[in-house]
């Protein structure tokens, strides 16, 4: 019994690390640049649309990716990880950007 | 789902609910009564004395009100309807120069009539603001002007309530199934407000999702605008959209009486789009080169991008159909989506089976917050002991969330009520109207907060629902009496929009009445080890021990 605790306590995963204020400081931040950088690619794709139509479009797709990564952030084991994971997902997103504009 | 994961979350959503559920309150219960915007002007505008230009004799008024002031020419409106609200043919108005953008507090409105020698004459017109203010309200969450840092926390409460929403679905996901249909009614009070609040949560979770990420949008739109340009359009959002400048005096000035008439352009928005009902006719820049005049409708059937309707835009004087962009049923489909957006936060589509469905949810949604609230007061209370029949003290904090609970939310109900009875009782009262409405509120607003704060949540809540009842009461009894009594000045118009007004005032106001009692019942006959029992004699909320003491052992 006790053998068996002893395992099923080694399989746990870590205890999720609260750390708020760094994990609402990564989902408001590097939330918001993440939520920039879709609106970005959409032009890209959609450069013959007139702008004042893109250009509304580009600005109502921020707010849910930016609150969507917010609302998520709860989820990551620390907020050393949410910093990194959000941190790496700007630099492909802008990656991409950079890539296309570059291209074009 | 890992219960660590439910925990984090239940502690997001109760964080957020508590720092917005109040602000959330008012707006949603706000938002509720600006959903009949119109019909609340209607009932609080008094009848015109002077008769209206009938619409035949509109393009006669306009071009003599041109030849008058020709700065008017700038931008004025027709209206093509004859309803309560329309107290002159052509109006126009005159914004504060310094307010911002969304401010229309500075706002002076004008209007041309003829007189009995067919001779125009303008005249300042002082238009109700009873719906505008509380559409204000609505817009910052109780604050009193629609300025940008108002707007700005606004935009925070949006972005507190949507974390809300996200965490409390978290919250809710594993237990979902077996939770969801079970509304216990029953002797555990807690499971039940508990079940109530989770199932009018999850059955207008789209509705919340809604009104949540297009808030946050109405608040900080310009400055995503700003980071866009800068760093995407490089500059180009600018140029985008071409501001009307004041022309050059190079350039001739267009004659307006080559217009066409009102009633041309009415024909011509009819055969843009079948099913648009044209209301108003809005001119810009009349005798400049870019001339364009929108014709602004409804068409119930197809979605709106703003709440008063949709337009065609014409060249007043060739009838070229300049644009379609905002005309509901002929947008294409960016425009579409982008119109639908605001469509689903103004209820701008589907006529006046949509426009009661979000009056409804509106007031389901102020009861969801004002629950939580009451939930997070339950899980604090202190219990009595079994055997010990002394009352424990409440917790300090459950009795100041229960007092600003109270205090906040029917302080909100008290004061709009009371400030649109008086939309009809201040008629014709010194003073700006406006400052008179929000004097009326805020000091209403306030004093139920105090009084709440003084006496108890338990008591205060019984006193302030019979309040809010009463004021609410006295809107169709204002009515009714303006209709016995006209000599005193008020008015009872009699149209069904209006008299809609009157009659939802009445069973809101029983609704009122029921819930006080219902309150007062569980004051007296609830459980007593609570912020709600009314056992205990009013105490002051310096907690300290001693007055703890005292008052359980009287």
């Amino acid at each position: 019994m006790r053998a068996a605790t002893a395992e099923a306590s080694r399989r746990k995963p870590p205890a999720v690390r609260r750390d708020w204020v760094s994990k609402t400081l990564a989902g408001t931040l590097l939330g918001l640049s993440l939520a920039l950088a879709p609106s970005g690619l959409y032009s890209e794709f959609n450069a013959a649309m007139p702008l004042p139509v893109r250009g509304q479009l580009m600005m109502w797709m921020v707010p849910p990716i930016w609150l969507g990564t917010l609302s998520g952030v709860y989820f990551f084991g620390s907020g050393l990880r949410a910093w990194l994971w959000l941190g790496g997902a700007n630099a492909v997103a802008y990656g991409a950007l950079l890539a296309l504009r570059l291209s074009a | 789902m890992r219960a660590d994961f439910v925990r984090i979350y239940k502690s997001v959503h109760t964080w957020t609910g508590i720092l917005s559920g109040m602000a959330l309150f008012i707006a949603f219960y706000t938002g509720a009564l600006t959903v009949f915007k119109e019909p609340i002007t209607r009932w609080a505008t008094a009848p015109v004395q002077a008769r209206l230009v009938p619409l035949e004799a509109a393009q006669p008024l306009i071009l003599k009100a041109l030849a008058a002031d020709p700065q008017v020419a700038r931008g004025f409106a027709v209206h093509l309807e004859d309803a309560e609200h329309v107290i002159a043919r052509m109006e126009w108005e005159v914004r504060d120069p310094q307010a911002d953008d969304h401010d229309e507090t500075g706002t002076r409105h004008y209007g041309a009539v003829l007189d009995a020698k067919g001779e125009v004459r303008v005249q300042e017109l002082q238009p109700s603001p009873l719906a505008g203010f509380i559409d204000v309200l609505h817009r910052v969450v109780g604050l009193p002007a629609d300025s940008d840092p108002n707007r700005w926390f606004m935009g925070v409460v949006a972005a507190l309530y949507t974390l809300a929403l996200v965490s409390g679905v978290v919250v809710l996901l594993p237990s979902l199934v077996k939770d969801f249909f079970a509304l216990r009614v029953g002797k555990n009070l807690k499971r039940m407000w508990l079940d109530a609040h989770n199932v009018v949560g999850i059955l207008s979770l789209p509705f919340h999702l809604v009104m949540a990420l297009t808030a946050v949008v109405f608040a900080y739109h310009d400055q995503i605008y700003d980071l866009q340009d800068r760093f995407l359009h490089r500059g180009g959002w600018g140029q985008a959209f071409p501001r009307p400048q004041g022309e050059p005096a190079s350039v001739p000035a267009r004659d307006p009486s080559a217009m066409l008439t009102p009633a041309q352009l009415v024909q011509a928005a009819r055969a843009a789009a079948p099913g648009f009902e044209p209301t108003l006719l809005q001119y810009q820049q009349v005798t400049g080169p870019r001339a364009v005049v929108r014709v602004w409708g409804k068409d119930a059937a197809a979605v709106s991008p703003r709440a008063m309707g949709g337009f065609a835009a014409f060249d007043p004087y060739s009838g070229k159909l300049l644009s379609t962009d905002y005309l509901p049923g002929r947008q294409d489909t960016p425009n579409l989506f982008i119109s639908s957006f605001f469509a689903l936060h103004m209820a701008s589509f589907g006529g006046a089976e949509v426009l009661w469905m979000y009056f409804l949810l509106g007031m389901a949604g102020a009861w969801l917050f004002y629950s939580g609230n009451l939930l997070w007061i339950e899980t604090r209370r202190r219990r009595a002991a079994r055997k010990d029949p002394a009352l424990p003290p409440q917790r300090l904090d459950a009795r100041l969330m229960g007092a600003a609970t109270v205090g906040v939310c029917l302080g909100c109900v008290c004061g709009t009520s009371l400030t649109i009875a008086g939309g009809k009782w201040l008629h014709g009262a010194p003073g700006d109207m406006l400052a008179w409405h929000q004097a009326l509120y805020y000091a209403m607003f306030f004093g139920c907060i105090a009084w709440a704060f003084w006496r108890g949540a338990a008591q205060a809540a019984v006193h302030l629902l019979w309040a809010a009842s009463l004021l609410t009461l006295a809107i169709p009894l204002t009515t009714l009496l303006a209709w016995l009594a006209p000599g005193t000045g008020m008015w009872a118009h009699a149209s069904p929009g209006t008299l809609g007004v009157d009659a939802v005032a009445l069973a809101g106001a029983l609704c009122f009445a029921w819930m006080a009692r219902a309150t007062a019942r569980r004051m007296a006959s609830g459980p007593q080890d609570s912020v709600w029992s009314g056992r205990r004699a009013p105490e002051r909320l310096s907690g300290s021990v001693s007055l703890a003491q005292r008052s359980e052992s009287r």
